[in-house]
């Protein structure tokens, strides 16, 4: 008698013939990134995104800070492609912590230089209205 | 341990340097990896948020100072947490290397209370506007 069919005899679900259960761990392939490498370069590619937002919007309050931020958009998107690009099957390349440190810097300068243009800057009331 | 010490800890360097445990799942870390990434987004959010109620928004009437006081705010919780998405990404990471439970999250109160304190900043702007 075969290990899953046991396992289907004391009680629990009972075991398809010839199909063991095993964790998903153990499956080959169980631990593969998958489409979970496909997610976070999605994910990589919405940060891009919403950097360019951002740098859409200071560009109607200050041209040569929203170009700045305009040009970090692809740099971004850039950093997510870099790492995970062409590395085959289970590997998973070293997921460096300059990168994400380098994410965490740009949007903190950013920040700052929005605080600066909305202490100091020059307002367009009533372009939302 | 001093604030020296845990700014000193969350340096790229110190972190390659930490090899303790082994390496996770891969998929533990890529959703690790991606939950700093919506939380980035988040910080963008709000900081296009504040930025545009500063500078795109018609003044109150009656409380000049009132989109300064919404959108500022704004603007600084989008870059307090940004570095606080990265510090819990060092966190989660070194627990998943270490096969230890995950740290508990304290970004989503950080948000709700300050999101909360802008709201009622707002409102109190908005009614101020009203009676005068």
């Amino acid at each position: 008698m075969t290990e899953s069919a046991e396992r289907g005899a004391a009680g629990q679900r009972p075991a398809r013939p010839g199909r063991a259960r095993v964790p998903a761990s153990r499956r080959p392939g169980g631990t593969r990134p998958g489409l979970a490498r496909e997610r976070t370069s999605l994910s990589w590619t919405r940060t891009a995104i919403s950097f360019a937002a951002l740098g859409g919007v200071v560009l109607k309050a200050n041209v040569i800070s929203g170009l700045i931020i305009l040009a970090i958009a692809p740099l971004i998107w850039q950093l997510g492609r870099v790492t995970r690009g062409d590395s085959p099957g289970t590997s998973l390349p070293a997921v460096g912590a300059t990168r994400l440190f380098m994410i965490t810097v740009s949007i903190v300068a950013v920040a700052l230089l929005c605080l600066f243009i909305a202490i100091f800057g020059r307002a367009v009331p009533g372009a939302l209205r | 341990m001093s604030w020296s010490r845990r700014l000193a800890a969350l340096l790229p360097r110190t972190v390659a340097e930490d090899t303790g445990g082994t390496e996770p799942d891969p998929r533990f870390t890529f959703a690790n990896e991606r939950t700093f990434l919506a939380w980035s987004r988040t910080a963008l959010a709000l900081v296009v948020a504040g930025l545009g109620i500063v500078q795109l928004l018609p003044p109150f009437p009656g409380v000049p100072s009132g989109r300064h006081l919404i959108g500022l705010p704004l603007i600084a919780l989008g870059a307090v947490l940004s570095v606080a998405a990265y510090a819990e990404w060092v966190r989660n990471q070194r627990a998943l290397r270490r096969g230890e439970p995950l740290p508990r999250s304290v970004m989503p109160w950080i948000l709700a209370a300050t999101v909360t304190g802008i709201a009622v900043i707002s409102g109190v702007v908005l009614l101020l506007s009203a009676v005068r």
